[in-house]
C-alpha cells in the first residue's frame, strides 16, 4: 500500500500531540481529579433526582409561565431589532452592489459588533437602561445587526449579476437595480435567516436573566440558589419546551420560504 | 404588448404571516417596555457606563485577570476535547446510514436534540448545584454543550457519507462494527477535525461568561467588578478575551487550510 506523505503524517502526529498536551495541561491547571469525575455522575443524579417529581402547583406555574413568555418577547423584539437595522446596513457591506473601500469599512464594523456576546453587551446597558427585558431586548438587537449583517451581506454577494445588468440596460437607476434586481433574489434566503437567528436569539434571551436582563434565567437561579429544584425543574422543562416548540414552528416556515409555493402555470 | 403569463397572487402565508409578524412584533415591543422617550432619558446615564469603559486599567487587569483567563482557555480546550470525542461514537448511533436500528437512532438522535436545547449558561448553573461551584462544573457545562453541537454536525454528515465502503467492508465479512470503523469512520475524519477547531472556537467564546454563575474563568472577575460598576477594570478585560479569541481564531484557520 502507498504510505502516506511524510509531511501529512508529521502534522498528524503533531495534532495529536498537542490535543493530548493541551487536555493534560488543562485538566492539571483546573485541578480536576479523577476522584471528582468518579463523583460527578452520582451527584448529577441526585439533582435530577430532585427535581422530580416536577412543581406544577398553580402558584409556580403563574410565576414562571410569564417568565418563560417574557424570553420569547425580548428574543423576538430582538431579533425585528437586528433585521431592521441590519438589512440596509448588509447592502453596504456586500461588495458587488457597494464600492470596495465602503463594503470594507463596514464589514470591520460588523465584526466589531459580533465579537461582543449578549451577555456582556447586556451587562454594559445595565447601568443605563435599568434592569429588565429592554436591555435583554437591546443587548440581543445589537448582537443580532453584526450576525445577520454579515449572513446577509454574503447572501447578496452571492447573487446572480444577470438580472442586474437587464435593469441597468434597460435604464434602471441603481436604486431600481437594488430594489427589483437584489432584494427579489436575496428576500427568501435573508428571511429564512432572521427565523433562524430568532431560534439562536431565544436561546440567549432565555440565559439574559442571570444578569437580570429579563426572561426566564433569573427564575431557574434564583430557585436554583433556594434549593427548590422541583421548581427548577419546571423552569427548566418549560424552557426546554418553548425552545423545541419555536425550533419546529420556525423550522417548518423556513423550510417552506425556501422552497417556495408550488405554482400551476 | 408582449403577453406576459400571469404575475401569481401572493400565498396566503405572506397575506396572514406578515401581519401576524408585524402584530407580533408591535406586542413584543410593548410587552419588553420600549418607549422611545424614556430611551433618550436614559441615555443621559450613559456617562456612568461610558466614561470608566473608555478609560481602561491595564495594569491591573493584567495583573488580576491573566490567571483566570488562563482558567478560561484551559475549560475550552478540556471541554472541546472531551465533548467532541463522547460525541464520535454517539454520531454513529444518531445517523440512519451506520444505525438500522429505528429505536436506537430515535433514542440517540432525540437525547441529541434535549441536550442541544439547554442553553449552555443553564447547565453550567445545574452543574455549579451538583458538583460545586468551580471550574469542573465549567468544564461539564461545556462539554455538553460541545457534545450537542458536534453529535448534530457529524451525525449529518455521516447521514450523507458514501455507503458503498460500507457495503465493501461487509460483503468481505466485516462485522456491523468493523465496518463503520474502517469505512465510515475515514470518510468523516476531515470533518471532524474542523469541526472540532470550530468547537473549540465557540467554547473559548462560551467559557467566558461561565464564571457569571460561578462555573469558573474569567467571567468570574467581570461579574465581581461589574457589581461594583467597574467599567474601566472590565473594559481592558474585554479586550484582553478579543485579542485571545482573534488569536486563536487565525491559528485554527491555519490549522483548518492545512488539514483540508
Amino acid at each position: 500500500m502507498p504510505k502516506q506523505p511524510v509531511q501529512q503524517r508529521i502534522l498528524k502526529y503533531a495534532i495529536t500531540a498537542l490535543i493530548v498536551i493541551g487536555s493534560i495541561w488543562s485538566a492539571s491547571g483546573l485541578e480536576i481529579t479523577l476522584e471528582k469525575i468518579l463523583k460527578a455522575p452520582e451527584q448529577i443524579a441526585i439533582l435530577v433526582g430532585a427535581m422530580f417529581p416536577l412543581d406544577l402547583s398553580s402558584e409556580a406555574i403563574e410565576r414562571i409561565l410569564p417568565k418563560v413568555a417574557e424570553s420569547l418577547f425580548i428574543a423576538w423584539a430582538g431579533t425585528v431589532i437586528g433585521a431592521v437595522f441590519s438589512f440596509p446596513v448588509s447592502f453596504l457591506a456586500a461588495n458587488n452592489v457597494a464600492a470596495n473601500y465602503i463594503s470594507e469599512t463596514t464589514k470591520q464594523i460588523l465584526n466589531g459588533i459580533r465579537a461582543f456576546p449578549e451577555l456582556i453587551l447586556a451587562f454594559v446597558f445595565l447601568p443605563i437602561t435599568g434592569l429588565g427585558a429592554l436591555t435583554g431586548t437591546l443587548a440581543i438587537g445589537i448582537h443580532s445587526i453584526g450576525t445577520l449583517g454579515k449572513l446577509s451581506s454574503e447572501v447578496i454577494e452571492g447573487i446572480d449579476e444577470g438580472p442586474l445588468e437587464a435593469i441597468k440596460s434597460s435604464g434602471g437607476s441603481k436604486i431600481n437595480e437594488l430594489l427589483f434586481g437584489v432584494v427579489p433574489q436575496v428576500m427568501p434566503t435573508i428571511t429564512s435567516y432572521w427565523l433562524y437567528r430568532f431560534e439562536i436569539n431565544l436561546r440567549a434571551s432565555a440565559v439574559l436573566g442571570v444578569v437580570g436582563a429579563g426572561g426566564v434565567g433569573a427564575e431557574l437561579i434564583n430557585q436554583l440558589r433556594f434549593r427548590d429544584f422541583p421548581r427548577a425543574g419546571t423552569v427548566l422543562v418549560a424552557t426546554v419546551v418553548l425552545v423545541l416548540t419555536v425550533d419546529t414552528i420556525s423550522a417548518a416556515i423556513r423550510r417552506r420560504i425556501i422552497k417556495g409555493r408550488s405554482i400551476k402555470v | 404588448m408582449i403577453n406576459l403569463p400571469k404575475k401569481p397572487p401572493p400565498s396566503l402565508m405572506v397575506f396572514a404571516g406578515i401581519p401576524t409578524a408585524v402584530l407580533f412584533s408591535y406586542y413584543c415591543f410593548f410587552k419588553v417596555g420600549f418607549n422611545l422617550t424614556d430611551f433618550k432619558e436614559n441615555l443621559e446615564n450613559r456617562y456612568l457606563v461610558t466614561d470608566p469603559l473608555f478609560n481602561p486599567k491595564w495594569s491591573w487587569a493584567i495583573e488580576n485577570a491573566s490567571e483566570a483567563l488562563v482558567e478560561t482557555i484551559q475549560i475550552a480546550i478540556l471541554a472541546s476535547v472531551v465533548g467532541c470525542f463522547v460525541a464520535l461514537p454517539l454520531s454513529f448511533y444518531a445517523s440512519q446510514t451506520t444505525n438500522q436500528n429505528k429505536i436506537s437512532y430515535f433514542l440517540y438522535k432525540s437525547f441529541l436534540n434535549l441536550v442541544r436545547t439547554i442553553p449552555d449558561l443553564f447547565w453550567a448553573m445545574m452543574f455549579t448545584v451538583a458538583v460545586g461551584l468551580g471550574p469542573f462544573a465549567g468544564v461539564l457545562a461545556l462539554v455538553m454543550f460541545s457534545l450537542a453541537i458536534m453529535g448534530k454536525l457529524l451525525s449529518e454528515t455521516i447521514d450523507s457519507i458514501d455507503p458503498g465502503p460500507l457495503e465493501a467492508a461487509k460483503s468481505s465479512g466485516a462485522s456491523h462494527n468493523q465496518s463503520v470503523f474502517t469505512s465510515a469512520l475515514p470518510q468523516v475524519l476531515p470533518n471532524f477535525t474542523a469541526y472540532f477547531l470550530y468547537i473549540f472556537e465557540l467554547c473559548i467564546r462560551a467559557s467566558v461568561i461561565l464564571g457569571l454563575v460561578g462555573a469558573g474563568g474569567v467571567g468570574r472577575i467581570i461579574e465581581t467588578q461589574r457589581i461594583f460598576l467597574r467599567f474601566d477594570r472590565i473594559s481592558p478585560i474585554i479586550v484582553l478575551i478579543l485579542l485571545v479569541v482573534i488569536l486563536i481564531e487565525q491559528f485554527s484557520v491555519w490549522l483548518r487550510r492545512r488539514i483540508l
